[in-house]
């Protein structure tokens, strides 16, 4: 089985994150992979995703801490960062990761990115070209797809 | 290829930058320890050139080891290398470190770059040194004298292992082998002798302190020239409390000083205050500069979730220093993990140029 041999730190990141659960976000490992996680966040109040409930999936490679978590939205979101396959663009996952971080800082830093989307850097060129010339509209969108999609219906 | 080490870095697809950095990540997606200040910049003291420091070996000590005055333990910090005059500055990524067990310890000059540069780390084990007297350098104070309140009294908890002395100079500068003089002769060092013990109360004898009023807050709050200190406290341990073993061994160089060097601020209506710039220790005519480790604390006990194990492996104690950063954040096993992969520190991603090791009788930091 692919779960006898879990590193220790993933157990204990397992049990922290089940026993304090950062506020707004859920994640719970799977039962047949204990690499593979299922997780929640609710959309962040004054943002356009306020009131939506987004389902993403992580998961641990073998590397891990050495290598970032593979993260990605499952449910549908306009945001300069996230493309249409659910992919983020956020440094942390990429070059700036470090061993330090954990599953919890992770999620932390995705709920801040739906806070300040960042239409400079972005995944998905038509939102953020959306977002730079009329911001107001875009965030309409935005709030639309999360009626839309993240309803938690 | 020959390679005489294995620690040499092995090229990671995954941990070059793929694409630009995010420029959000400084602002609001880093991770959250701020990394500290680096390290003071090195002081302009020049002396002539000393002869390379070796790391002299003692015979143990047959002193009973209340608290042990390794500076690895008591207050987290480590020993600088023996410094002549002062650290050298570590030396670029390519730069090799010769380790301390060899005869010299001295730096290589940095080899001619090669053409790819290969980050090489060196991983080491601190090698702890006894301080017989600790001056704990956040409890210094500047009281008024009671029999007259312009004059103040240096007061602070200190640590002895054996009796000894604390000398008290005022602007003062250092000179060779750690000696000391003042710049105004008619302002007298005070020696006081003390008897070993653990956490004593000092207080400068009333009616030996000076008037700090009579001197401009500028000159108070710097070293003058960068050399003079206006308070230095120097705590010597008396060799003749030494055993005779130990002071066989070291008949010429039998002085063990640690010296404090700080400066005094004032703000507009507060007392006067005390700030240490930075502690030596000359220990067998070896000079040595005391600096801060960042990532351990000293109140919380060790357990599960006191945030004191590696952040690596989550299971076992940090017992590695990141240096140049000095963050203690690893295990030795996943240090080494670490830098098979990746030269940056996990808590600052500065580059890793070395690692060492920490510990104390006991096992652990």
């Amino acid at each position: 089985m692919a779960n006898s041999n879990l590193p220790r730190r993933i157990i204990k990141e397992t049990q922290r994150l089940l026993s304090e659960p950062a506020p707004g976000i859920s994640a719970s490992p799977s039962e047949d992979n204990m690499r593979y996680f299922n997780v929640m966040i609710l959309g962040p109040t004054q943002s356009p995703y306020e009131g939506g409930v987004f389902k993403l999936e992580l998961f641990l490679p073998e590397e891990y801490p050495m290598a970032a978590p593979k993260v990605r939205f499952l449910t549908k979101i306009y945001h300069p960062n996230i493309d249409k396959l659910g992919r983020i663009c956020l440094d942390i996952l990429k070059d700036k990761w470090s061993p330090a971080l954990q599953i919890r800082t992770v999620l932390l830093s995705i709920q801040a990115l739906l806070s300040a989307p960042n239409p400079d850097d972005p995944l998905s060129d038509n939102i953020a070209k959306h977002w730079k010339t009329n911001e107001a509209e875009a965030v309409e969108t935005a709030k639309e797809w999360t009626r839309l999609y993240a309803s938690g219906a | 290829m020959g390679q005489s080490t294995s620690r040499r870095r092995d090229d990671h697809p995954q941990i070059r930058p793929s694409h630009q950095p995010h420029p959000l990540s400084s602002s609001s997606y880093s991770p959250p320890p701020p990394p500290p200040p680096p390290p003071p910049p090195p002081p302009n003291y020049i002396y002539p050139p000393y002869p390379p420091p070796c790391y002299p070996t003692r015979p143990s000590h047959p002193i009973p080891s209340p608290p042990q005055q390794f500076y690895t333990t008591g207050s987290y910090r480590y020993f600088a290398r023996p410094t002549y005059p002062y650290p050298p500055i570590p030396p670029p990524a390519n730069g090799r470190w010769v380790p301390p067990s060899s005869s010299s310890s001295s730096y290589l000059p940095p080899p001619p770059p090669p053409p790819p540069p290969l980050p090489h780390v060196e991983h080491e084990k601190a090698k702890t040194i006894k301080n017989y007297v600790n001056v704990h350098k956040d409890t210094i104070r500047l009281e008024e004298d009671e029999s007259d309140k312009d004059q103040h009294l240096v007061s602070f908890t200190f640590d002895a292992l054996v009796d000894g002395s604390i000398t008290i100079h005022y602007f003062a500068k250092e000179e060779a082998d750690c000696n000391f003089s003042g710049e105004y002769p008619d302002i007298m060092p005070v020696r006081v002798s003390f008897q070993k013990g653990v956490a004593q109360k000092f207080r400068q004898p009333s009616g030996t302190g000076i008037d700090l009023g009579f001197f401009p807050i500028d000159d108070l709050s710097k070293p003058s020239d960068g050399y003079a200190f206006p308070l230095v406290i120097s705590a010597q341990a008396s060799s003749q409390s030494l055993s005779v073993d130990e002071q066989q061994s070291q008949p010429d160089s039998a002085v063990r000083v640690q010296i404090t060097l700080a400066v005094i601020e004032k703000k507009n209506g507060e007392p006067y205050r005390v700030k240490v710039i930075k502690q030596i220790l000359w220990v067998e005519g070896e000079r040595y500069e005391l600096q801060e480790l960042f990532g351990r604390s000293e109140s919380e006990p060790e357990d599960d979730n006191s945030g004191q194990e590696c952040v690596i492996c989550m299971g076992e104690p940090r017992n590695t220093a990141v240096l140049p950063c000095r963050h203690v954040c690893m295990c030795s096993e996943c240090a080494k993990a670490l830098i098979a992969q990746s030269n940056k520190c996990p808590i600052c991603r500065q580059p890793v140029e070395k690692l060492m090791e920490i510990k104390d009788k006991s096992g652990s930091l």
